[in-house]
């Protein structure tokens, strides 16, 4: 499914070592960009998902509390001094490499560092990711600097709930990427859905089409297009009627005032339905 | 790489710099690096490898494709060494085309005050500072306003976030600092305690002729609170909606005014309420979530369709946290609310409070903590 665009993107973010900011819509997927290059470059693909309060204890690393106690507690029994443990607890074994770290560390091929929707934690963790994308090194006070040997390939997603800072921006390569067109949704559709018969992939991609230049709250995605078709393909639909898209319609309209427009224009007969 | 190409690029570098976009040398440096690894045959991957580096928001495209378009046209531009035609796609605007906004910045400027008391709705007989309304203010006694809303704005900053912060008189062991302090001996307890988190105001004031009195205090207020409070996104409308965040993000309070006095174009012209919250439902919907506060000022005289201005403002009240309707109009005594606008809006505003004078605005306070 290689979009010029899409391909362009990767290809320099490659090339230039940048990380690779890609904002959309929901469910156009952005998320499978990263996915598919970390298939593609047979590699790892390390995930940090954001979300609100993401802090760096979260994101970077931790030392295991519950391991460190254990290992305390276990050498008391056996009579060391604690001075001893000291050095013991706080090394590598007790450590949890979260996301970040995992990516830093990586052994082997240099991975795929999917930051998943950047826009869902605060400034400061931008703030603090801006650092760690900067120079892909670490310091744990205990330890020591812990640097990438290579730099992973970083791609960050955005649903733009809120405005990304322009550091941020600046220091990426940019991609955006709005709903297919028709023939792209489609070739999607029938390689991602088999079961659905070319006619009926066709009616599922023309309603959709059809419903994202509607007034809707919530626009439905191409991931929301892939259920319905798979729902549809569940109930051994040929092609749409208006009962079955009624039946059904909760698997594309999410939102309780979106349904009762939508449902009022299948009964109005002003949506392409069936054989049209 | 051909130096007509690399001549190219360095010009559509700084005709989009011309243009506001943020360009450095950096990243003219990263453009041409990035065309060296495309196929420069292809004008298609030229195009799409110069707009991966260069543009860094949506916004930006339409304006990424003109200069592109100039730059790659097929005569070559370059044809006087260093001389780069830039135009501007608007002509600055002369302040004078927008006589309130404008004359206040001058009288902002001058230190004068020129101030007309005119008859206005005053809310009571008191004659204290706190009850005068806004419109009487001379510019001297708009300090007292800035004051009090950043008061506001301090109270709004301290409330609690979902992020960690080191406290001796926290409610959760921090565990972490426990064992650095203490190793094998767990009895001297560290504890931690959420960082305050900031609230987010979206505030959308009307500027349309009818609140022309009322719009000085008005911006004053959303200037202080964005100055204050990091996360104040401010837009004004009166036909057509304007975000002017940015723009009173200035330090500068009478550039500001100029600045603002060239965004707003349609100051002081009639009011489309309905369709100006369309316009911010499209375009900036997704900066509205459950915990943002929405603010809009105005005193519902619109004159387009009072069923979408209900509809919006229905759609606006489902994402946010609340929204609160300041309307100056309150302040009077014997005002309804009766205007066709204001009946529509109405069953989708939490808060409908009165703005006009200082005490109203502490009032107010309240509305946007709890």
């Amino acid at each position: 499914m290689a979009d010029p665009a899409i391909a362009t993107s990767l290809h320099l973010a490659l090339e230039l070592h940048k990380p690779l900011l890609i904002e959309g819509h929901a469910g156009v997927g952005k998320t499978e960009i990263a996915k598919v290059l970390a298939r593609l470059l047979g590699t790892d693909l390390i995930r940090l998902q954001c979300y609100e309060g993401l802090d760096a204890s979260t994101a970077l690393y931790e030392w295991n509390y519950a391991r460190q106690l254990l290992h305390i507690r276990l050498q008391e029994s056996d009579g060391h001094a604690p001075a001893d443990s000291e050095a013991k607890i706080f090394s590598e074994p007790f450590l949890l490499k979260r996301p970040l770290l995992q990516a830093i560390a990586h052994e082997g091929r240099p991975p795929v560092l999917l930051v998943d929707e950047i826009d869902r934690s605060d400034e400061e963790f931008e703030a603090f990711l801006l650092e760690v994308l900067s120079d892909f090194q670490v310091t744990v006070p205990e330890l020591g600097t812990i640097r990438a040997r290579e730099r992973p390939h970083v791609i960050l997603t955005s649903n733009r709930s809120r405005e990304l800072s322009d550091a941020l921006r600046r220091r990426c390569l940019y991609l955006f990427i709005d709903h297919p067109p028709f023939e792209k949704e489609l070739t999607i559709v029938r390689r991602k859905v088999p079961g659905a018969s070319e006619d009926l992939a066709a009616q599922i991609v023309a309603l959709v089409q059809r419903l994202r230049r509607a007034k809707l709250a919530k626009v439905p995605g191409v991931s929301e297009t892939l259920d319905w078709a798979e729902a549809l393909v569940v109930l051994h639909a040929a092609h749409l009627t208006p009962e079955l898209v009624g039946e059904t319609l909760g698997c594309l309209v999410k939102d309780e005032a979106d349904l009762r427009k939508v449902r009022a224009d299948i009964e109005a007969g002003r949506l392409p339905l069936g054989a049209a | 790489m051909t130096a007509d190409l690399v001549r190219r690029t360095v010009v559509l570098c700084r005709d989009l710099r011309s243009r506001g976009m943020t360009v450095t040398t950096a990243h003219a440096i990263d453009a041409i690096r990035a065309l060296r690894c495309v196929r420069m045959e292809s004008r298609e991957r030229v195009y799409l490898a110069l707009r991966c580096v260069l543009v860094a928001r949506p916004e930006e495209m339409e304006i990424f494709d003109d200069a592109f378009a100039v730059a790659f046209s097929p005569p070559p531009p370059g044809a006087v060494e260093g001389s780069v035609r830039v135009q501007r796609r608007s002509a600055p605007r002369d302040p004078a085309a927008v006589p309130s906004l404008s004359s206040w910045a001058k009288q902002e400027e001058e230190g004068g005050d020129g101030e007309d008391a005119e008859a206005v709705p005053a809310a009571s007989d008191m004659p204290a500072v706190v009850q005068k309304d806004f419109s009487t203010f001379g510019a001297d006694e708009l300090a007292d306003i800035q004051r009090i809303a950043s008061r506001i704005a301090r109270r709004l900053a301290a409330r609690p976030s979902r992020r960690w912060a080191s406290d001796r008189r926290g409610r959760r062991i921090d565990l972490r600092r426990t064992m650095r302090r203490a190793l094998a001996e767990l009895l001297d307890l560290r504890f931690r305690r959420r960082k305050p988190r900031k609230t987010r105001i979206v505030a959308i004031c009307d500027v349309s002729g009818s609140m022309d009195l009322y719009s000085r205090f008005l911006l004053q207020f959303l200037y202080a609170l964005q100055g204050t409070v990091a996360r104040v996104e401010s837009f004004v409308f009166s036909t057509v909606l304007r975000r002017v965040t940015d723009v009173l993000r200035q330090p500068d309070y009478a550039r500001m005014l100029r600045g603002l006095s060239a965004e707003v174009h349609d100051w002081s012209g009639g009011t489309r309420i309905g369709e100006s919250l369309s316009t911010f439902n499209r375009d900036w919907g997704r900066i509205v979530d459950r915990r943002t506060v929405v603010v809009i000022l105005s005193d519902g005289w619109d004159t387009g369709d009072p069923s979408l201005l209900g509809a919006e403002m229905e759609m606006l009240q489902r994402r946010s946290r609340r929204v609160v309707w300041l309307n100056p109009l309150l302040g009077s005594a014997d005002y309804q609310p009766l205007t066709q606008g204001m009946q529509a809006a109405l069953p989708h505003v939490s808060v409908f409070a009165p703005a006009h004078n200082l005490a109203a605005l502490r009032a107010l306070e309240r509305h946007l903590l709890s």
